[in-house]
Parts: structure tokens; sequence; C-alpha cells
């Protein structure tokens, strides 16, 4: 082979190889799956009213015990299947870890149609114009949010949770974390 | 019949929350401008100006606090990336692995247009030399054509 047929032999090597390389990279992965950014970094401080007595929730309060949040809301019919779920696990584990709902694009009204009997166990906090939900980084919902102890984002279930997944996920929280980094706020 | 059929739709499937009042005309102009360059999570390829989806409202608030707070352009698309990955932006930045997909074709079409060309500047080969004619039968003009009959002829 010549010396210029081996050059551009090579070249379009290496054009087929950056392309196969940037379509790998982006028909890797889901595209309907909204990267989740906050992972390991500082869960960012909120204060909230809770729905049930008007009382501030404010999470830089909360360290010292995980947390569990779950946005819901009362227009969303998957929040309804799982609402239970979360009850069940602030009822089971409540000693060991925090859970609040968070109402997500809805009315107070509406939320408190929805929630029912207020449950000490799993208050319900009202988020006006969502801007705490934007500052998670909330995609839809139901999301629920795992926070450890020292305040750090550990993890986000973007679907209904079943009591398999909260029961691991909670386990989850009383491992160590990794390096951590900061929020833009 | 009609009305209860869209009453229990729009209670339903309305809104359930307002969104936030809308700034002064210069201001509300920069939250829609925003708004059209970042990504609704919700929907298929829709900015979250062009969304009426509940997350799309929450993010159009969210644009809306952070322009009335002072906040510029870059702090704010800033803020959403860090929450969504570059995910949220609708038009990727040049920089990085995302420059290979602005240059690319760009390279390809430049490769592609000098090989057309140096194809084009190339000399035509010249014709073969037309072997001797064969006096027998019949004869053309034509070099080539009478090429091929003396083949024919072997």
């Amino acid at each position: 082979m010549s010396r210029r047929g081996l050059g551009i032999g090579l070249s379009l090597a290496a054009v087929t190889a950056v392309l196969l390389f940037v379509l790998a990279k982006g028909f890797g992965r889901d595209p309907h799956e909204v990267p989740f950014q906050l992972r390991g970094k500082p869960a960012p401080d909120f204060t909230l009213k809770r729905m049930d007595n008007g009382a501030p929730v404010k999470l830089s309060d909360l360290k010292g015990k995980p947390i569990v949040l779950n946005f819901w809301a009362s227009w969303c019919g998957p929040c309804k299947m799982e609402h239970p779920v979360i009850a069940w696990g602030a009822k089971r584990f409540g000693q060991d870890y925090q859970f609040y709902g968070v109402v997500f694009e809805d009315t107070e009204e509406n939320a408190r149609g929805f929630a029912g009997i207020p449950d000490p166990t799993f208050p319900q906090l009202l988020d006006d114009h969502s801007r705490m939900a934007v500052d998670y980084g909330v995609t839809g919902v139901p999301e629920t949010y795992f926070i450890d102890a020292n305040g750090i984002l550990r993890d986000k279930v973007a679907a209904p949770v079943d009591p398999e997944t909260l029961m691991a996920k909670l386990a989850a929280l009383k491992q160590p974390a990794g390096p951590v980094s900061e929020v833009v706020r | 019949m009609t009305a209860l059929v869209l009453g229990l739709v729009l209670v339903a499937y309305a809104p359930q929350q307002a969104g936030s009042a809308l700034l002064d005309p210069p201001r509300e102009a920069r939250v829609q401008a925003l708004g059209k360059q970042l990504r609704c999570p919700m929907c298929q390829g829709l900015s979250i100006a062009d969304s009426n989806s509940s997350a799309a409202r929450a993010q159009m608030d969210k644009v809306r606090e952070l322009v009335a707070s002072g906040r510029t352009d870059q702090e704010i698309r800033d803020y959403f990336t860090s929450r969504y990955g570059e995910w949220a932006l609708l038009e990727p930045p040049a920089s990085g692995m995302n420059l290979l997909v602005w240059v690319l074709p760009l390279a390809l079409l430049a490769g592609g247009g000098l090989a057309i060309a140096r194809t084009m500047r190339r000399p035509v080969p010249a014709p073969p030399a037309a072997p001797e004619a064969d006096t027998r039968g019949a004869t053309s003009d034509d070099p080539y054509l009478e090429a091929v009959r003396a083949e024919l002829r072997r």
C-alpha cells in the first residue's frame, strides 16, 4: 500500500473511531433519564411549613438522623399508591429515620384532602411554588430523596417506592458516604 | 353532559398551583429567553417555556425567582446544570466532548470537499491506443468500435 493510501486509511479509521465514541456516549444512556447531579453533595437547606400545625421545619436543624423526603401531589395517581408505603416506613423505621412529605405543585386544600388525617410520624410540608423541589432537582412526582445523618444527599428514587426498595435505601443511608463536593446555589 | 365531562377533566388534569406572578417586561423577557434554553424534564424535546407541565411550571418559577434576585444568565444556567446536568440545556455548550459534535461534521464536510477537489483536478487519463484496424469486414471511424470488433474477430 502506498504512503498516500495508508494516510487516507488511517484518517478514515481515526474519524470512524471518534464517531463511534461519540455515538456510544450519546446512545449508551436512556434519553428519558434525567441525571441526578446532587448525589453525594450536601442537601440544599430549606425552611418549609408543616401542613398539620404550621410549624417551620428547617433542614439544618434535622441533622443527626437520616431523612427521607417524599415529593407528591394530590393530582398524581402513582402517589396515591405510594403514600401508604412511605407512611408504613415512617411508622416502622421512625425511631432511626425522619420521614417528611413535600407537596409538589399543588394547592394546600387539595393536599389536605389527599394526606387525610395528619400523621405525626410522616409530617407533610408545604413548598410554595415548588422552589425547594427545584433546588433538589425534582423532575416530577412521586420522587423520594435519601439524606444521611450528615446532611449529604445520597440517593433518589424517581418512581413509586415499594417496601423492598425503601428498606434497601434506608440500609444504604447507614453506610459511609464517599467524597463530598459543593452545590451551586 | 358536555359541561359535566369538561368539569371532570378540568378537575382531574388542570394545574393545581398557579405559576408565580410575571416580572416587569424586560426581566420577564429574560425569564422567557432562559426558559427557551432549558429542557423540560417531563416532555419530549420541549423547553420549559413551551411546556405547561407541572415540572416545567416549577422550573419557570425558579428562573423567575433567580432573575428577580439579580442572577446573571450564566449563573442561572449553572444553577440548572448543577442539578440536572448538561441534559438541562437544549443546546449543549460547544466545549469539551460536545465540541466534537460541532466540529466533526464541519471537518468531515471539509475533508470530503477537499477529496472531491483533488479528484476533479487530477488529469483525465488518455484513452488507450486503438488497435490496428482490421481491414477485413466493415470499418468505422470510431477507434474504440474497431478495437471491439477486432477482439470479437480473434
